[in-house]
């Protein structure tokens, strides 16, 4: 490529090197104590009691309608349903390729949005936290289809 | 009398003595016979595997003592008297000759004894006594409800369950795996110890599992240690793989050109025809305009651009084999301007439990390869998958991924324009990546690919009142049918340079 300045940018590129910082790269967390916009702030901690904290008292902002279903379940289609399958059956692509083992199915566990909405931002024994891949509202869409789904699997 | 009492004492004696003796011999002294043994039997014998020689781990229980002492000792006479057992093994392993170990003492070789015993064996009784049947449905059991926690060997979020029948009793399973909470608050001091151990992390309570389905659970994580014989080896024998040279058609054009050239050049110098000269020299002013223009076109032009990246990362075994989608990783795509370069922690929701390769690979060293390739995923976040923990206060290591596809800076795209409000699929401007084992720049991404496709592609309209209205009206203004993104201004030099 040619190297002129309007090819190449002379600010740095998001995912850059970056002499300026300590770590040298540019992709900087937000500083201490700052949020950025449309943050919004999650109080519970990630310890078993912030787990039950949220189990018993967060309640999802949104309200349940079909554009928020249509909504989590593409988002669930996705995010969550190479592990925990298409219907929250836990027999997702990657459980039938035996490289995932023991995903529960929906049905077998007490799950409340409260705890479903914890576990996607934190995460819970195997499972890593997705919190950098949904945002706030995206993660409640994904918190109704689930809970769908799981009214589905128990009926 | 009294040396008939004093015989009978020494006989006691002694038998007392040699008892023992070979009291204390049986027991041994496990960590002399570690040292013995890496110094005697470990250039031929591993504990778990087959080497040179057979694996020694439990030999005890698989042959006499009093077998071993002598085999040990010589085993070539041993051979030679005629005893079958070591004639099989003699043959078994390709009548190689074991080196015989007169200098060892019968001490020496009880503490090398201990040492092989010492950990519980793979292929204890205990194993082949179970049920395979009970096995094979424990197998499905374990890996529905306890492998998101739990391996055979190794932590993960619990401790590894092979062989924990050996460590605990059946009753106690049985109540821990059915309510670990109410074990807990019992004061069970195993049960709060291992609580205290594993962060005070509750497990899972399975009170719907039967009787039945527990032991079915216990049978599989006993067999399941029983490693088949190193089949594997004979698996992964190297397939001969068919390396046919593509034919070289290249030679074909160098020597046209070479001719045409040897005749432009002929008439230019030799040549009395006067229309001919003004003819070759119009031909080769042409040509060079051509390759000029050619060469000026392709200026910033990067198809087909496929650089080494610093870890062989496949998207053809994710997003192909595993089907994962892409926007799993590359998050970013539907909300903003780039589709986003995943961060280790997105890597790590799946590679904490993935610590190797376990797809179809040629070669024993296509395994290796793959499974290093994971690994520096670990070193640049500073995860141990021995602990199964990230190392506290590690120095992460960004990787320096090498960039493929990039626009200059005078044009302005957007991801998420493109995937969450048009819906395009990834693949219609990068190709077939889910095949790819390296990704290369499937697009020229040149302007008039662009406009191409802004002229070709209608808008969607289903369940757009917004654009159902605009549609209307273009119809009716320019007397169109379709609605392209060019009609809404995708042809426009201000949509994205500006």
């Amino acid at each position: 490529m040619a190297d002129t300045d309007m090819y190449n940018s002379v600010p740095y590129d998001t995912y850059s090197a970056n002499p300026v910082f300590k770590n040298r790269i540019s992709a900087q967390l937000p500083v201490t104590g700052t949020v950025s916009r449309s943050t919004v702030v999650y109080e519970y901690p990630n310890t078993e009691e912030g787990y039950n904290a949220a189990k018993q008292n967060l309640k999802s902002p949104i309200p349940v309608n079909e554009k928020n279903l249509a909504k989590g379940k593409h988002l669930f289609t996705i995010y969550c349903a190479i592990c925990h399958g298409d219907t929250g059956n836990g027999q997702g692509t990657l459980v039938k390729n035996e490289k995932f083992l023991g995903v529960p199915n929906y049905k077998d566990r007490d799950i409340t949005q409260g705890s479903i909405y914890h576990v996607i931002m934190y995460g819970r024994n195997m499972m890593g936290s997705h919190a950098s891949q949904l945002t706030d509202k995206e993660r409640w869409q994904v918190v109704q289809y689930v809970q769908k789904l799981r009214s589905d699997l128990i009926k | 009398m009294q040396s008939s009492t004093l015989k009978r004492l020494l006989t006691g004696l002694s038998f007392l003595f040699i008892f023992s003796l070979s009291l204390n011999a049986q027991q041994g002294n496990a960590e002399n016979g570690k040292k013995l043994f890496n110094t005697h039997c470990a250039a031929c014998h591993k504990l778990d595997k087959r080497f040179v020689g057979p694996p020694l781990k439990g030999i005890t229980k698989k042959k006499e003592r009093k077998w071993l002492h002598s085999w040990i000792k010589d085993n070539a006479s041993l051979i030679k008297s005629g005893d079958k057992e070591a004639n099989a093994i003699f043959e078994e392993y390709n009548k190689i000759p074991m080196t015989p170990f007169p200098q060892l003492s019968e001490t020496d070789i009880d503490d090398i004894l201990a040492y092989t015993d010492d950990k519980p064996a793979a292929e204890s009784s205990a194993a082949v006594q179970v049920d395979p049947a009970l096995a094979a449905k424990g197998k499905g059991l374990f890996q529905t409800h306890c492998a998101a926690c739990h391996k055979l060997e190794g932590k993960l979020v619990g401790p590894g369950l092979g062989n924990i029948s050996d460590k605990r009793s059946k009753e106690w399973l049985h109540a821990w795996i059915k309510d670990n909470a109410a074990l807990r608050s019992s004061g069970d001091k195993e049960a709060n110890a291992i609580f205290e151990e594993f962060n005070k992390i509750p497990m899972t309570a399975f009170p719907q599992l039967s009787d039945e389905d527990i032991d079915a659970i216990l049978a599989y994580t006993t067999a399941g240690m029983v490693k088949p014989a190193e089949t594997k080896t004979a698996e992964a024998a190297e397939i001969p793989v068919a390396t046919t040279k593509p034919l070289n058609t290249a030679w074909i054009s160098y020597t046209i050109v070479l001719v045409m050239f040897i005749i432009l050049l002929w008439l230019l110098l030799y040549s009395k025809n006067g229309f001919l000269k003004i003819s070759a020299v119009i031909l080769v002013l042409l040509v060079t305009a051509y390759v000029l223009f050619d060469s000026l076109m392709g200026i910033g032009l990067d198809q087909g651009y496929q650089p080494i990246q610093p870890i062989a990362f496949s998207h053809k075994i994710h997003a192909g084999d595993n089907k994962i989608d892409c926007e799993y990783c590359h998050s970013s795509a539907k909300n903003s301007k780039t589709s986003g370069i995943p961060s280790v922690n997105v890597c790590m929701n799946c590679h904490k439990s993935i610590s190797e390769y376990t797809g179809k690979v040629a070669s024993a060293e296509e395994k290796t390869f793959y499974d290093n390739e994971i690994h520096k995923i670990y070193d640049a976040i500073g995860w141990d998958p021995e602990k199964a923990a990230y190392i506290e206060n590690y120095q992460v290591k960004p990787i320096k991924w090498n960039r493929i596809h990039n626009l200059p800076d005078f044009v302005y795209y957007n991801h998420s324009q493109h995937v969450t409000v048009a819906g395009q699929k990834c693949q219609t401007c990068h190709g077939p990546v889910e095949e790819m084992d390296e990704v290369y720049q499937y697009s020229p991404l040149t302007m008039r690919w662009c406009i191409d496709c802004h002229k070709t592609t209608d808008v969607n309209l289903k369940g757009n009142d917004y654009y159902a209205k605009i549609h209307e009206q273009l119809a009716k203004k320019r007397g169109i049918e379709r609605v392209t993104i060019a009609e809404l201004g995708g042809k426009e030099c201000g949509k994205c340079h500006y």
